[in-house]
């Protein structure tokens, strides 16, 4: 399941048009304030359908048992080399489209600061997705998330993808006659899977030969649940005094 | 044989059991209904066959929006999906089994939450019930959206004489998605004709089980369940509790009111045959039971524990009102807030000439942050068509506040538009005890399931002796049953007279209060604040008139929640009474109080000191540290406060704003203050914000300090009977097909602070409805903004049919997405980049 985590300040602030800054105290303070009735308007919730790739033409993907036709060509290319397709549907539930409609009635700061957050939550709720997407098919890396009406990728294929995930009833996410997601803080995307497995390399160790993935292949906190955890040169979660000099100039993440 | 009727059996999953003879996912279903009639028919014949006694038609989305990409006609699909039923039906073993018309939500939300009106949804769901010839029953399931399940069920009534069972949604937080709980669906249900009421699809039977019983307490209509087959797998999609389980906890159900059973995703023929099994075991031991035992059970070991607490519960449980969200309960004093009423208010009868939404709106917000529970709406009016505005308050309303309504009107007609449009079970303010009133406004209260004010006069007027009022009220209560009206619903209004007027007439007034609490058993409805017109210090009066008539059984005040005198002496009330446990609610009004003090001689004085004091604190942060030149400037040509002013704009403080213009207008123009402080401040934030140094949010903070600002300026001209301050109307909207509005919103904000007069028509607007506000209004200019790029035809459409329509006005648009190329390209006269270059856009256009 996933959970509201506190805002993302500097993400929000990002929507807020700051660039990389982050907001003067007074804002920050603002900001602060607008927390946590925006945390108890929201209500997170997804649903994911992990699909097989049937037959990827130029300009279409089609996926196994599945109603929903991806068409264009910028689908196509952002699914290249992949397997599977997970669908996401995303949403922070209605109440925070209320009171985002309250706080423009009354307090026009806090709607726009209330606002900017509340995207920040629903990338943060997809991120979370992902993770967990990640620690269930460790071995597949991830695309980033792609969404209709991005590219040539039509924007009425909302409902369609929203049915094949049974978001109206899993979600209580809907569209509007314009194609356009209620609530409104909401996200659809189409993440492609790629196999990584088809790109272990063969590695000599002491104790013999064992497989690894290639570098900076796998997706963040996918080590845990993988089968080839313990021979993989590429691992992420290693502690520092299991990494060497060497590798830790490698580019090695650690938590 | 049983003194019960037998519990009625519904089917199982139809959805999942399509999905297992091969529809993929994202499929449309009801298609099989044409393409597959045989699979179709052989699932129904196959829950008949298990002790289905219901099937449900393969109808569950079977509207015309969803159906419009299938290619067949929604009544084709709607006839074969009957005759699939019947089909089975006549080829099962059980020739009785009934067939049920299937509706499920549209798949588009209601407006505000989405962009479908309420009667577009009744004409959807209408167009599926006359389709609907040969079913039994309808039944209207899986509704997440009140609003949308009271469509479906006005439809229904409206449209076939057929029994209608309704159930809705609800997630493990015990709210559906759009924040709808048990209480409000059976408030809002339970007087409007319907024959059964429950809870389907989301959750397996264990999670049901306290919302179930919760149904219980909160309606005495036959309860149905029709749960899922536990929680779905997120990985695999299959459902975690077995037919058996499935069975054992529904039995646990069954006492709880619960008629009608069934399963929903997930569930099989199997999980039928063993819930069968189950119910016919436990009528069988329940009709065992003497029936002497039957409601007082303790000990028979047949009914759970706390079966008989429940029951209780229901039993002596009054009625209440709801929003879509917050049901209102009568079981205490509530607050009902008086202010939204043109009655004696200058101001408000402007808002309501003007049209002026965000006005009426903040009246509302403010009685609800002082602890208002229910808002009576009165938008009664010469020269203005109070049906219309009814409707458009009512809806403006709902959106942003959640206490229930009290609709206020003595016109059936208005009232029954609002409530038809009413998301939630409203108190109707008023029927009295005249024959016209009776016979036009009982019929309506019944028909939408409504809570009802009688007011204890009649033909002959208002009594003067209480025994003549409450023989009026006697004969309201008695009329009201005799329509159906059930007497929880009742609220008796046995009228406030003015003491300064007719002193002797207070006491009558109580004594009438506490014999229709004592003798008729209704709730009773006073409005307070008459009591003390004429007087000096009113507020003693009414608070002191308030406890008194509470003490005699008043349970909804009707008073102004922002008079601390009455809101405390409720408080207090309800804490003496026991009513708010633990003190909880008063603790937590006054945990910052603070005695006034002997030295503080009046409010008034205090007030001033402090705004004295803000504004020299105010100056000296400002203009020494800044070295800000234009507040130096200010300071030397307008004086110290007008510096403090612009500098309180300039860095956000709303208060010291507030407060600052206050006292400035005691010594300076109006408009001076407005050219010489106000526009000057926005101006230094807007170049800010031009190159860079100052952020969108610190702009909009300013933009409120103005807002604040503006509010007392035309505050005093509206007293002083001085000169607009308008510098001309300017038209906005978002449009057609974008629901996006915060930028148009922000944009409005913007233009209001430098004085412009904004027709704010909204989002999602018509192309016709912004030429129209233009031709009204005769602006030079119109602002459109679009979001997203699907809606930048809807933008050209616009612009164009401005043109055609041959009107003057230039055209400013704006949004995320648009460019000045195509803002060029779509016809339009200027790009506003962001609010602030909009304004100036607006001040080249007006010259000002």
């Amino acid at each position: 399941m996933v959970e509201l985590k506190p805002i993302r300040m500097e993400e929000a602030a990002r929507y807020l048009g700051y660039g990389g800054q982050m907001p003067d105290e007074t804002i920050l303070a603002l900001m602060r304030e607008c927390e946590k009735p925006l945390m108890e308007a929201c209500h997170p919730a997804y649903s994911v359908g992990i699909f097989d790739m049937e037959c990827c033409g130029e300009a279409e993907v089609k996926l196994a048992e599945c109603a929903l036709a991806l068409t264009g060509k910028d689908i196509v290319n952002h699914l290249v080399g992949c397997t599977k397709v997970a669908l996401v549907a995303a949403t922070l539930g209605s109440g925070v489209d209320t009171l985002l409609r309250r706080l423009q009635k009354t307090e026009m700061a806090k709607a726009l600061l209330t606002d900017a957050m509340a995207g920040a939550a629903i990338e943060q709720i997809c991120d979370d997705i992902q993770a967990e997407l990640s620690r269930k098919m460790p071995l597949y890396r991830q695309t980033w998330r792609f969404s209709p009406g991005y590219g040539d990728l039509p924007l009425s294929l909302q409902e369609e993808l929203l049915s094949a995930v049974e978001a109206g009833k899993r979600i209580g996410l809907a569209t509007t006659a314009g194609h356009m997601l209620t609530p409104m803080k909401s996200v659809t995307a189409i993440i492609g899977l790629q196999d990584m497995t088809k790109e272990l390399r063969k590695v000599s160790t002491e104790d013999g030969d064992a497989l690894s993935a290639p570098v900076g292949a796998c997706a963040a906190g996918a080590c845990a649940g993988c089968a080839y955890h313990d021979s993989c040169l590429s691992r992420q979660d290693k502690t520092a005094n299991e990494t060497t000099d060497a590798e830790a100039s490698d580019g090695g993440k650690h938590e | 044989m049983s003194n019960y009727p037998e519990i009625m059996i519904l089917d199982g999953a139809m959805g999942t059991e399509l999905q297992a003879a091969g529809l993929p996912l994202g499929g449309v279903p009801e298609v099989w209904n044409i393409e597959h009639p045989e699979k179709v028919t052989e699932i129904h014949r196959r829950y008949i066959e298990a002790g289905s006694q219901v099937v449900y038609a393969n109808t569950f989305g079977a509207n015309r929006l969803k159906m419009a990409k299938t290619g067949y006609p929604l009544q084709a699909l709607i006839v074969a999906a009957i005759g699939n039923a019947r089909a089975a039906v006549l080829t099962s073993n059980n020739k009785n089994a009934k067939v049920a018309l299937d509706i499920g939500p549209i798949g588009r939300l209601l407006s505000p939450l989405g962009d479908l009106s309420f009667e577009e949804a009744y004409d959807i769901f209408a167009e599926e019930v006359r389709a609907a010839k040969g079913a039994d029953l309808i039944v209207i399931e899986t509704m997440s959206d009140l609003y949308e399940a009271k469509a479906a069920v006005l439809a229904a009534k409206e449209n076939s004489d057929l029994p209608v069972y309704l159930t809705m949604s609800f997630e493990a937080n015990g709210r559906t998605f759009t924040g709808t709980d048990i209480d409000a669906m059976a408030l809002t249900f339970s007087d409007m004709g319907i024959d059964g009421i429950g809870v389907n699809c989301s959750l397996g039977p264990a999670e049901l089980l306290p919302m179930v019983k919760r149904l219980y307490t909160a309606t005495k209509l036959p309860i149905v369940v029709k749960p899922n087959a536990g929680l779905p797998d997120p990985a695999t999609n299959t459902y975690n509790v077995s037919p058996g389980e499935f069975g054992a906890i529904m039995r646990q159900m069954l006492p709880y009111g619960v008629r009608v059973v069934g399963g929903c995703c997930g569930t099989s023929p199997d999980y039928i045959r063993e819930l069968v099994r189950v119910v016919r075991e436990w009528e069988a031991e329940r009709d065992a039971i003497p029936a002497a035992q039957d409601n007082t059970s303790a000990g028979s070991g047949f009914y759970p524990g706390d079966y008989e607490e429940l029951t209780r519960e229901r039993n002596t449980r009054p009625t209440g009102i709801c929003s879509a969200n917050k049901a209102v309960w009568f079981t205490e004093p509530r607050c009902i807030g008086e202010r939204i009423n043109p009655t004696g208010k200058k101001r408000f009868k402007e808002a309501l000439q003007n049209g002026d939404m965000d006005y009426i709106l903040g009246q509302a917000i403010s009685q609800v942050e002082a602890g208002a529970e229910i808002l009576d709406v009165n938008v009664g009016l010469p020269g203005i068509d109070e049906t219309e505005m009814m409707v458009r308050v009512i809806r403006e309303l709902q959106a942003v506040v959640d206490v229930p309504l009290q609709i206020d009107s003595n016109k059936p007609e208005v009232l029954e538009a609002a409530l038809r449009i009413y998301n939630g079970k409203p108190l109707v303010n008023s029927v009295n005890g005249e024959e016209k009133s009776l016979s036009s406004i009982l019929p309506l209260v019944k028909k939408y399931g409504a809570a009802v004010v009688g007011l204890t006069l009649d033909e002959a007027g208002i009594g003067s002796k209480a025994e003549e009022r409450f023989a009026v009220a006697e004969k309201i209560v008695s009329r009201a049953e005799a329509v159906g009206i059930r007497r929880e619903n009742l609220q008796i209004d046995c009228l406030t007279l003015t003491a300064s007027a007719e002193q002797a007439a207070v006491a009558e007034t109580l004594k009438a209060v506490a014999m229709v609490h004592e003798k008729l058993h209704t709730g009773a409805v006073l409005g307070v604040s008459n009591v003390s017109f004429g007087l000096p210090n009113r507020d003693l009066v009414n608070a002191t008139f308030l406890t008194m008539a509470l003490q005699n059984g008043l349970t909804l005040p009707i008073m102004n929640p922002n008079s601390e005198a009455m809101m405390g002496a409720l408080r207090a009330f309800r804490l003496l009474m026991n009513i708010d446990k633990n003190s909880l609610a008063y603790m937590d009004a006054y945990r910052d109080y603070v005695p006034p003090t002997a030295g503080g001689a009046g409010a008034g004085s205090g007030a001033g000191t402090a705004g004295a004091s803000g504004a020299a604190s105010a100056k000296s942060t400002v203009a020494a540290p800044s070295g800000d030149a234009t507040a130096a400037d200010i300071a030397s040509k307008l004086g110290d406060g007008a510096a403090s002013l612009y500098t309180a704009v300039v860095r956000g403080l709303s208060a010291q704003g507030t407060e600052l213009t206050k006292s400035l207008l005691t010594t300076m123009d109006s408009m001076d203050i407005v050219n010489g402080v106000l526009i000057p401040a926005l101006d230094t934030v807007g170049a800010g914000f031009e190159s860079g140094k100052v952020f969108l949010p610190q702009l909009i903070l300013s933009a409120s300090v103005v807002q604040g600002a503006f509010a007392e300026i035309k505050e005093h001209m509206r007293r002083s009977g001085g000169e607009t301050v308008s510098k001309g109307t300017i038209v906005l909207a978002t449009v057609k097909g974008d629901i996006h509005d915060i930028g148009k919103n922000i944009v409005k904000v913007l233009l209001e602070n430098y004085g412009f007069t904004v027709v704010d028509l909204g989002r999602d607007v018509e192309i016709s409805a912004v030429v129209e506000a233009a031709k009204r209004t005769g602006t030079p200019l119109v602002g459109l903004s679009a979001l997203m790029t699907t809606t930048l035809p809807s933008m050209k459409d616009t612009i164009t049919a401005l043109r055609e329509a041959g009107l003057p006005c230039k055209v400013v648009v704006g949004g995320a997405v648009l460019t000045p190329e195509y803002a060029v390209e779509i016809g339009a006269d200027y790009y506003g980049r962001d609010a602030k270059a909009t304004v100036d856009i607006a001040r080249e256009v007006f010259g000002v």
